[in-house]
C-alpha cells in the first residue's frame, strides 16, 4: 500500500488512491489558488488502532525539526558549515525550532523570508531538494523530521520520505505528551522539549532519540518532576531565541515558567502565592539554584498558546480569558493586548517583520492585530467552527505589480475545527473600516465606542476590550479547502509546501504550485515561475478581495 | 419506551408556568385594573382576544427571563418593500452541521433565504406572488438564551427519526451578531442538557450546571463537581460511528450585563 511513485511528485492517480485508502473519502487532493494548484503530496500518520483522542486532552501538535549535518553531541563550531552558516541557522530556526508557541506556529511573515528563500536550497525542506549531499540513512546526517503527539506517544517521521508511517515512537507511561518545540541551534545537544499533560517537561536530544531503538525517552533532563512546581497541564513549550538554553513552559492555570536547560532544580522552587489571579505578575526564584528561575502569572484560566516574535524580543500569549497579550520578554513587561470578540483564544502567530499578530479562537474569527497601530485591523470571517491554528506564510513574496506601487501584502493561513484550511491575503490598502455611523447618531444605535481610544496610542500595558462588530474591517478567505474529516489542529508553511494536521494525528503535506508544476526546484526556476504568474496573480487577488 | 424529549418538556414547563402565573395573578387581582399596562409584548401568543375584550398581557418572570423577539423580514425583489413580522420565542431551535460551531449555526439561522419558484411570496404592495428574500433577525435578545440543537432529524429514506451525533462546539461565552441593534450583547454559558444514547427513542439525560463558579454534573441522584474543560467532552463526535454518545442538546446562556460599554 505504500506508493513507490518514484521521486518527488506522485502522479495524481497515485495521490488520489493513497488518499482513498486513508480515512479521507470524498476529500479533494488539490485546491486552487490564484497562483496555481496546491496538490496533496503525501501523508504522514501513525499505526492505526492507537488510543483515540479522548477528553480533549491530547490534540495533535506538529513540530518540524531540521537536524544539521554535524553531530550535535560535539560542541558547535563554525567550521563545518561553510559561508552559508548564518543563513542556515536562520532557516533552521524558521523551520521549527526557536519560535515556540505551539510547536507549529512558526514565526512567520514575509519580508525577512525573502532572504532565506532567495538564498538557496540550504533552507529548503529537502523534499524535492536536489542539494548536493544525499540524505544519510543514519541520523548523524542532516534531515528534516516531523514530531507529533498522539495519545500517549510522540511520533517522529522522516519528512523527506514518502513513507506514511513514523520511523520512531516514544511512549510515555505516566501522562500524555501534549506539546513540543525544537531548537536547531541548541548547544550541548538537547534540542527538543516535550511538555506533558501532567505538567512535567523533558528536554532531550532528538538525534539521540533517533539513534536509540527503544520506545522510551533516552537521555532526558526532567523538569517540574511529577508536577512539583506546577501540576496543571502543559499547554505549550518554547525555546528562548539566543537564550543560552532558556525555555518557557505555559500551563493550564495561567502561569508561564522560565527554565534553564540542564540545570537541576535543587534549590527552593516555590513561588509566592498569587494575590490577584486576574493581574499579571512576575516572581523570581528565591534561590539561584532553583529551576524554574521565574514565574509569570499571566491570566486567569489556561494559557492556550504562545508565540515569540522572530527576533525573540516579544512574546504573545492567548488564553481562556480571550485576551491576546504581548510582553517585552527581557523587560518582563506587558506591552499591549486585546480581548477576542468573544470566547477563548486558541492560537497565535507573528508576522516575520513583527508588525502583525494573528489569533484564532472560539468566535470562529481569524483576528489580525497591528503592533504599530495597537488595534485589531481585520477579522477574517470564513471558518464555520473554532480556529485552532494560524500562521503567516513566511515564503510568500508579494506580487509587486509594475505600474502602481502596491502596499505590502501578507499571505496567511488558518485551520479550524470545521476541518478546513483557509488561505488569506492581507493588503493594508484594501482594508476599509465599515461605514462608521455619524457621531450625531441615528436614534437606533448607541453612539460612541472604544474605537475613539484608537486615535491615540494606548499607554503601555493597556488591555483593550473587545472591538465591536461594526468597527473592524472584514476579510474573506482566498481559498477554503476541506482537508481532513477530523477537526484540524495545526498548520506549518515550508518553502515548498503547506502542512496540515488534524487532532487525531493525521498530517497532510500540500505542495505549492511552483513545486507541483515544475519538477526542478532550483531557486532560479521558482523565481522565474513566480514572475511569469504575476499579472494573473495580482489581477485575481484583486477580484478575490472585498 | 418513549423518552420524553427534553426540549418538548422545557416548552411544556415554561408554558405551564406562564399559565399558572396568569391564573394566580387573575385570582389575586380579581376584576381590578392591571397595574402595568405599558409592558406589552408585540404580537405575543398571550396577546389574545378573550371574549371579545383585549386582555392585558401579563409579563411574568418567565417572560422577563426567557422571552426574546424575532423579526421575520421579507423583502420583495420587485418593489423592494420590506415586510416585517415579529414573533416571540422562548428558545431558538437550530439546524446543525457536522464539525460546526454554535456561532455558525446561528449564522445559518439568520442567513438570507430566497423565496422563488414554487415558494414565492405574496407581496401586499404588488398584489401578486413575487420572488423575495427572507431572513430572521433577533429583535430583542432574551435575558436567558436557550439554544436547542436539532439533533433528532426525520430521515425520509429511513422513514424515522435519527440522532445526529455531529460535533457542534459551543463556547463558554457567546455574542449574538444577528441582532437588529448593534448591541453585541454578550452571553455566558451556565447550563447544558446532554442527551446520552445513540438513537432518538432511547437514552438518558444528564446535565451540567454552573453554580457559584463551579461546574456540576447531574446524573439522576449523582452530583459531582467537574472541571470547566470537561464541558468540551459533550460537543459530539466528528465521526459517525463513535463510542461517544453524550451530546450537548440544549444550551443555556445568560446575558452578562454590559454596563462598562459606553
Amino acid at each position: 500500500m505504500i506508493h513507490s511513485s518514484g521521486n518527488g511528485m506522485m502522479s495524481s492517480s497515485a495521490a488520489s488512491s493513497s488518499v482513498g485508502n486513508s480515512q479521507s473519502p470524498g476529500l479533494k487532493t488539490y485546491f486552487k489558488t490564484p497562483e496555481g494548484r496546491y496538490k496533496l503530496h503525501f501523508e504522514k500518520t501513525h499505526p492505526a488502532g492507537l488510543l483515540h483522542y479522548a477528553h480533549g486532552k491530547a490534540v495533535t501538535q506538529v513540530t518540524l525539526a531540521q537536524l544539521k549535518e554535524k553531530p550535535a553531541q560535539l560542541p558547535p563550531t563554525p567550521t563545518g558549515s561553510s559561508s552559508a552558516g548564518g543563513v542556515r541557522s536562520a532557516a533552521a530556526r524558521l523551520l521549527g525550532g526557536g519560535n515556540g508557541s505551539r510547536a507549529l506556529s512558526f514565526v512567520g511573515g514575509n519580508g525577512a523570508s525573502k532572504a532565506v528563500a532567495g538564498s538557496s536550497r540550504i533552507g529548503s525542506m529537502g523534499v524535492s531538494s536536489s542539494s548536493g549531499s544525499a540524505l544519510c540513512s543514519n541520523y548523524d546526517g542532516k534531515g528534516t523530521f516531523l514530531i507529533f503527539n498522539v495519545g500517549d506517544t510522540v511520533f517522529i517521521s522522516d519528512f523527506n520520505s514518502q513513507d506514511k508511517d513514523p520511523i520512531k515512537s516514544i511512549h510515555f507511561s505516566n501522562s500524555n505528551p501534549v506539546c513540543h518545540a525544537f531548537d536547531a541551534d541548541a548547544k550541548d545537544g538537547h534540542d527538543l522539549l516535550i511538555g506533558l499533560n501532567s505538567g512535567d517537561v523533558y528536554s532531550v536530544s532528538l538525534r539521540q532519540q533517533l539513534q536509540d531503538v527503544g520506545k522510551k525517552l533516552v537521555g532526558a533532563q526532567h523538569y517540574n518532576r511529577d508536577g512539583s512546581v506546577n501540576s496543571s497541564r502543559c499547554t505549550s513549550v518554547a525555546w528562548v531565541l539566543e537564550g543560552d538554553g532558556a525555555f518557557v513552559v505555559t500551563h493550564a492555570d495561567g502561569n508561564l515558567y522560565v527554565y534553564e536547560k540542564g540545570k537541576d532544580g535543587t534549590g527552593d522552587s516555590s513561588f509566592p502565592v498569587i494575590k490577584d489571579q486576574t493581574q499579571f505578575s512576575v516572581a523570581h526564584a528565591r534561590s539561584s539554584k532553583s529551576n524554574p528561575v521565574s514565574r509569570w502569572h499571566i491570566c486567569q484560566g489556561s494559557i492556550n498558546s504562545i508565540s515569540f516574535s522572530a527576533d525573540g524580543a516579544y512574546i504573545a500569549t492567548v488564553g481562556r480569558d480571550g485576551y491576546l497579550r504581548v510582553f517585552d520578554y527581557s523587560k518582563e513587561q506587558l506591552i499591549c493586548g486585546v480581548k477576542s470578540y468573544y470566547g477563548a483564544l486558541l492560537c497565535c502567530a507573528w508576522s516575520m517583520d513583527g508588525k502583525y499578530i494573528l489569533t484564532g479562537g472560539e468566535d470562529d474569527l481569524v483576528q489580525v492585530w497591528s503592533m504599530d497601530e495597537r488595534k485589531v485591523v481585520a477579522w477574517g470571517e470564513g471558518h464555520n467552527s473554532w480556529v485552532s491554528g494560524v500562521s503567516f506564510d513566511p515564503f510568500w513574496s508579494s506580487p509587486t505589480s509594475e505600474g502602481d506601487v502596491e502596499s505590502v501584502m501578507y499571505r496567511f493561513g488558518s485551520v479550524g475545527q470545521d476541518t478546513q484550511l483557509l488561505l488569506w491575503d492581507l493588503v493594508m490598502d484594501e482594508l476599509v473600516v465599515p461605514l462608521r455611523r455619524p457621531s450625531g447618531g441615528s436614534p437606533t444605535f448607541s453612539t460612541g465606542s472604544q474605537s475613539a481610544h484608537w486615535d491615540t496610542l494606548t499607554p503601555v500595558g493597556t488591555l483593550q476590550p473587545a472591538p465591536s462588530m461594526r468597527d473592524v474591517p472584514k476579510l474573506s478567505p482566498l481559498v477554503a479547502h476541506r482537508v481532513h474529516n477530523e477537526p484540524l489542529s495545526d498548520l506549518i508553511f515550508t518553502q515548498e509546501s503547506v502542512l496540515t494536521a488534524c487532532r487525531e494525528g493525521h498530517i497532510k503535506i500540500w505542495m505549492r504550485p511552483a513545486h507541483c508544476e515544475n519538477q526542478s526546484s532550483s531557486s532560479e526556476n521558482v523565481l522565474s515561475n513566480s514572475l511569469k504568474e504575476k499579472p494573473l496573480l495580482s489581477s485575481k487577488v484583486g477580484s478575490y478581495k472585498q | 419506551m418513549h423518552n420524553i424529549d427534553a426540549h418538548e418538556f422545557l416548552n411544556f414547563l415554561l408554558n405551564e408556568l406562564v399559565d399558572i402565573l396568569e391564573k394566580e395573578s387573575q385570582a389575586a387581582k380579581g376584576s381590578s385594573e392591571t397595574s402595568s399596562p405599558s409592558e406589552k409584548i408585540a404580537n405575543g401568543p398571550r396577546n389574545l382576544q378573550v371574549n371579545g375584550v383585549q386582555k392585558e398581557p401579563l409579563i411574568t418572570w418567565v417572560h422577563k427571563n426567557f422571552q426574546g423577539i424575532l423579526t421575520n423580514e421579507t423583502r420583495c425583489l420587485r418593489c423592494e418593500t420590506v415586510t416585517a413580522r415579529d414573533e416571540t420565542f422562548f428558545d431558538l431551535s437550530l439546524d446543525i452541521e457536522q464539525n460546526s460551531s454554535i456561532t455558525s449555526c446561528l449564522k445559518n439561522f439568520s442567513s438570507t433565504e430566497t423565496l422563488n419558484a414554487e415558494d414565492k411570496f405574496f407581496c401586499d404592495k404588488c398584489c401578486s406572488l413575487q420572488e423575495a428574500q427572507k431572513r430572521m433577525k433577533i429583535k430583542k435578545p432574551p435575558h436567558i438564551l436557550v439554544i436547542h440543537l436539532k439533533r433528532f432529524k426525520y430521515i425520509e429514506q429511513l422513514g424515522r427519526y435519527k440522532k445526529l451525533s455531529y460535533r457542534v462546539v459551543f463556547p463558554l461565552e457567546l455574542k449574538l451578531s444577528n441582532t437588529m441593534e448593534d448591541s453585541d450583547s454578550e452571553y455566558s454559558l451556565f447550563a447544558v442538557v446532554v442527551h446520552v444514547g445513540s438513537g432518538p427513542n432511547h437514552g438518558h439525560y444528564v446535565s451540567l450546571v454552573k453554580s457559584h463558579n463551579h461546574w456540576l454534573f447531574f446524573d439522576d441522584e449523582n452530583v459531582e463537581m467537574i472541571d470547566e474543560s470537561a464541558v468540551q467532552t459533550f460537543f459530539g463526535s466528528s465521526q459517525e460511528y463513535s463510542s461517544n454518545t453524550d451530546h450537548g442538546y440544549i444550551l443555556f446562556y445568560e446575558s452578562i450585563a454590559s454596563d462598562n460599554k459606553s
